[in-house]
């Protein structure tokens, strides 16, 4: 219950934050929760499952896609786009998952970061998937109906991140809800001894497929919305870059904890963005200029010193340190109350 | 009732023959033997029937039908659950969780209601924590529900191991080896869980161990593998007495040596200045005090004492497990001794990293030889000589072994077994060693190649090359060794010349087979000076005289042993067998 109390405390203070800020800001805080659902979807995979993928971009791109598709080709509502969306990529994370049941590790991840820079060179870029990219100007979405009402990018900003925001804080809730059940349970039997996990009655194929159908899946969500955020799909959002990204601050803020996902969507999305506006000026007369590189030098970097001073992730350890201060002092308290 | 049954089941890995015709039957409610020596094919069969690996030929009818082509989780579904001989446990779970999984996956939960929190999914949840709480129970680990499993010593993983098995109301339990790592205490406390555990699951199980005492005490039925094949069975006192049984495990004393074969001569001539620096024979080159060492929670070796004299030949024998490959390593530096010291040729050599090590003179032959497998013959001698530093012809060691010379191209992993042992020794020797170690020499090795590997050895003392070897053909090993180290549970049971455990086969048969089971609980082994067995044929010679080789009895009657020698001012030993004395009066 506690769970919900909580995603709805975060619902209602996040959904706050961007209000009042220009549409720059705004734009950034929706695109920190598409970037969030990534990493979210990362979570699911890597942190539970113990899968390597590193084409969850790739997935989101679908997504945006099938999404783009369905407003301006087919011309129909946001929510069936949503859908269509969602769809796409669940699909292609069944097939990225076929060849997941049989390789592990490092042949997984290339396997993977190799569908990654296929679909951004061959299908995203390529003029024989037109019907599906809407050519080299991608598809503009200016205006689309949800639920009978007229959504505009331009104006209904916040709205769109409104919705969105609900539906990350929802899908949070299930994931966090997944990890002690059942099927978490089994997700992290594969990912701890595969061998053990199948002798104990685990079927492999069964739940490889599922974690990265619900991982693409959910990636798939968070990209289905872009269109309607940002007003056209273009490939360049979604190009193999970003999958790295998203697998490199997913483990800097700690893959197996649901709340990175937020804070890893957030520093993906908006310190790029505080960088290209305010990193550059004049400093002791000498003027000086921080580009999106340095945020990407950043982010190497940052991952380097993660892996040695926090090796569960900036909130992996932020509650490991947390949990350990309050034994701590309930040790201290039981010792007060029974004198030996 | 046949509970499962296997029929001429075979197992090849490419080239290699891991199991060939074996037929087996288990009743239900039975505990099943397996014991056999390393490599004879245990886990495989395992394996087999688990459905990890996929048998080449034979059949697996478990309950009257054929499960040859299930996969693993619906045999499991079918109600066989086993245990892992390197833990298999998951790590970052806690206890509870661990015993959840398989009890889930036998219940076919939906994934969406779980993430849901659906209240169907929250009372299957209450009552798995219920059932995992009272397992737990039964095998004595209340309170380690909480626990990650990756945190727990080993002795009590292998618990948990059998617990989580539990959780998935299995009608067979496979156990691998779930004694390896307890000390006799643990395990006579294993012995008796698993009767409990048959008793209140109702389920049967078979059992693969090195530890005989526990295989004896614990099985109604025995089955002796050996290279792939059944080799015998039957109860566990027949199986016990069976001379090829003991032939297997120790290895069949070895005809006379036929000169057939000729004797590989080192060329002495090349090396006057490695001559010129060896020792006197006679003075100490290595000595080990009070090491202990492990891996990770599992402390494997403890209070290992032993030295080599320079020119001599010393064998490391006992069952598996008893910790001898550690204590090689342990010396080499492969791993670090938590407690006690090294010293070679007088420097102490505690702490130092391995290739400094090797280039003082010390080579150590891993079990499996550690080859590249892609380096030709030649390429891997070279690395030896490049890497300590004197550009050696390689004539010395193609010398000994004529055959790599003609092999010198080859690449390694394209050689036999044995020729792949003669590329190892052939790249000890060139690092011009003074103590050579060898472990397992013979592993999966044909008997005209272990001789004249053996015969080897024989050459190295004469070149004044000291061999620490460790190896489990032990008649072999005690016919070239001057002395022998005898491990159990990780420390030196005893010492002794080779000549003496020649002589007496019944001081290593007990650290290998164990010794009888008894029924209380209390086992008391005592030898003296080798000679007679305190419990083995009835004759007790002078009680002062006497040591207790190794003692399991529960740890209040113990200590109320030692207290009471101590007041009395006499041996424990003596103490005991007085009293057993009486208590047979």
């Amino acid at each position: 219950m506690w769970r919900f109390v909580i995603a709805i405390v975060a619902f209602a203070i996040l959904a706050r934050l961007p209000v009042g800020l220009d549409a720059g800001f705004q734009f950034d805080a929706a695109l920190a929760v598409i970037w969030a659902f990534g990493i979210l979807s990362l979570v699911l995979l890597t942190g539970y499952a113990g899968q390597v993928s590193l084409c969850q971009a790739t997935f989101a791109g679908v997504g945006a896609y099938g999404a783009g598709m369905t407003v301006a080709s087919l011309h129909g509502g946001y929510l069936l786009a949503i859908v269509v969306g969602v769809l796409f990529a669940t699909v292609l994370g069944v097939l990225v998952g076929l060849p997941a049941l049989r390789l592990h590790g490092i042949t997984l991840a290339m396997v993977t970061l190799g569908i990654a820079l296929v679909f951004d060179r061959y299908v995203f870029q390529d003029h024989l998937f037109d019907w599906f990219t809407g050519g080299a100007g991608g598809w503009q979405v200016s205006n689309a109906s949800l639920l009978g009402i007229s959504v505009d990018s331009s104006q209904h900003l916040l709205a769109a991140y409104d919705v969105l925001l609900a539906l990350f804080c929802i899908c949070a809730v299930l994931v966090v809800n997944l990890h002690n059940s059942g099927a978490g349970r089994r997700f992290r039997a594969i990912r701890d001894s595969e061998l053990a996990a199948s002798t104990m009655g685990v079927n492999l194929t069964r739940y490889k497929l599922l974690a990265f159908a619900m991982s693409a899946g959910m990636a798939g969500l968070g990209g289905s919305f872009y269109p309607l955020i940002a007003g056209s799909v273009s490939p360049q959002p979604f190009w193999v870059f970003t999958s790295l990204q998203l697998a490199a601050i997913g483990v800097l803020m700690g893959v197996r904890y649901v709340p990175a996902a937020a804070l890893g969507g957030l520093f993906m999305a908006v310190v790029p963005d505080v960088l290209t506006r305010y990193g550059h000026g004049t400093f002791l007369n000498r003027a000086y200029e921080i580009s999106f590189d340095w945020f990407q030098i950043a982010v190497g970097v940052l991952l380097v010193l993660q892996l040695i001073l926090l090796p569960d992730g900036v909130w992996g350890d932020l509650r490991g340190h947390a949990a350990r201060v309050r034994n701590t002092f309930r040790f201290k308290r039981a010792h007060e109350v029974t004198p030996a | 009732m046949t509970m499962l049954r296997l029929r001429d089941v075979g197992v090849r890995f490419g080239g290699l023959v891991a199991l060939q015709d074996v037929s087996l039957d288990l009743n239900r409610g039975e505990i099943l033997g397996l014991i056999g020596p390393n490599g004879a094919g245990k886990t495989t069969l395992f394996n087999c029937i688990t459905g990890v690996v996929q048998p080449t030929q034979g059949s697996i009818y478990f309950e009257g039908r054929s499960v040859r082509m299930a996969p693993p989780h619906e045999r499991a579904r079918r109600g066989i659950a086993r245990t892992f001989q390197n833990l298999q446990l998951w790590d970052t779970m806690t206890v509870t969780e661990n015993l959840q999984v398989p009890m889930d996956a036998i219940g076919r939960r939906n994934t969406f209601s779980d993430a849901l929190g659906l209240p169907f999914s929250s009372y299957a949840e209450r009552s798995a924590k219920e059932r995992a709480r009272a397992i737990l129970h039964v095998l004595e680990l209340d309170g380690y529900g909480d626990r990650l499993a990756g945190d727990l010593p080993a002795g009590i993983q292998r618990r948990v191991e059998i617990g989580r098995a539990l959780a998935m109301r299995p009608k067979l339990l496979l156990l691998d080896e779930p004694a390896a790592g307890l000390d006799a205490h643990e395990t006579e406390r294993l012995a008796g869980l698993l009767h409990t555990v048959r008793e209140r699951f109702h389920v049967s199980m078979l059992l693969v161990d090195h530890d005989m005492s526990l295989v004896m005490r614990v099985c109604d039925f025995i089955y002796v593998l050996d290279f792939g094949k059944i080799l015998a069975s039957g109860d566990p006192a027949d199986v016990r007495a069976d001379p090829k049984v003991i032939a297997a495990y120790l290895g069949e004393a070895t005809p006379e040596l036929s000169d057939a074969e000729p004797t590989p001569q080192l060329v002495t001539g090349d090396r006057p200045e490695a001559a010129a620096s060896r020792a006197e024979p006679g003075e100490i080159l290595l000595e080990v005090d009070a090491i202990a060492a492990g891996y990770g929670h599992l402390e494997v070796i403890r209070n290992v004492s032993l030295n080599v004299r320079a020119g001599e030949v010393v064998a490391c024998i006992g069952a598996n497990g008893a910790g001898k490959t550690t204590t090689l390593r342990a010396i080499s530096g492969v791993i670090h001794a938590r407690s006690g010291r090294v010293r070679f040729d007088g420097r102490d050599i505690t702490g130092t990293s391995p290739e400094r090590i090797a280039r003082m003179g010390l080579a150590h032959i891993p079990e499996g030889r550690g080859l590249f497998p892609r380096l030709s013959v030649e390429d891997t001698l070279r690395v030896a000589t490049d890497a300590t530093g004197n550009n050696a012809p390689l004539d010395v060691a193609y010398d000994v072994f004529p055959r790599l010379k003609q092999r010198r191209r080859q690449a390694v992993g394209t050689l036999s077994g044995g020729e792949q042992q003669m590329v190892a020794m052939a790249r000890a020797i060139l690092a011009r060693p003074r103590l050579l170690m060898i472990d397992e020499m013979s592993q999966g090795l044909a008997p005209t190649i272990v001789r004249q590997l053996f015969r080897l050895i024989d050459v190295f003392r004469e070149q004044g090359i000291a061999v620490l070897l460790v190896e489990q053909f032990v008649e072999s090993a005690l016919e070239v060794a001057d002395r022998a180290y005898v491990f159990e549970h990780g420390s030196i049971a005893h010492e002794a010349s080779a000549e003496e455990l020649r002589r007496d086969r019944k001081l290593i048969s007990s650290s290998y087979l164990g010794t009888e089971a008894q029924g209380d609980g209390v086992d008391i082994e005592v030898v003296t000076n080798g000679h007679a067995n305190g419990n083995g044929n009835g004759h007790f010679p002078h009680p002062d005289l006497m040591e207790i080789v190794s003692m399991r009895m529960p740890p209040a009657l113990k200590r109320a042993l030692e207290e009471r020698a101590e007041r009395e001012g006499r041996t424990v030993a003596a103490l005991a067998l007085e009293l057993l004395e009486e208590a047979k009066r």
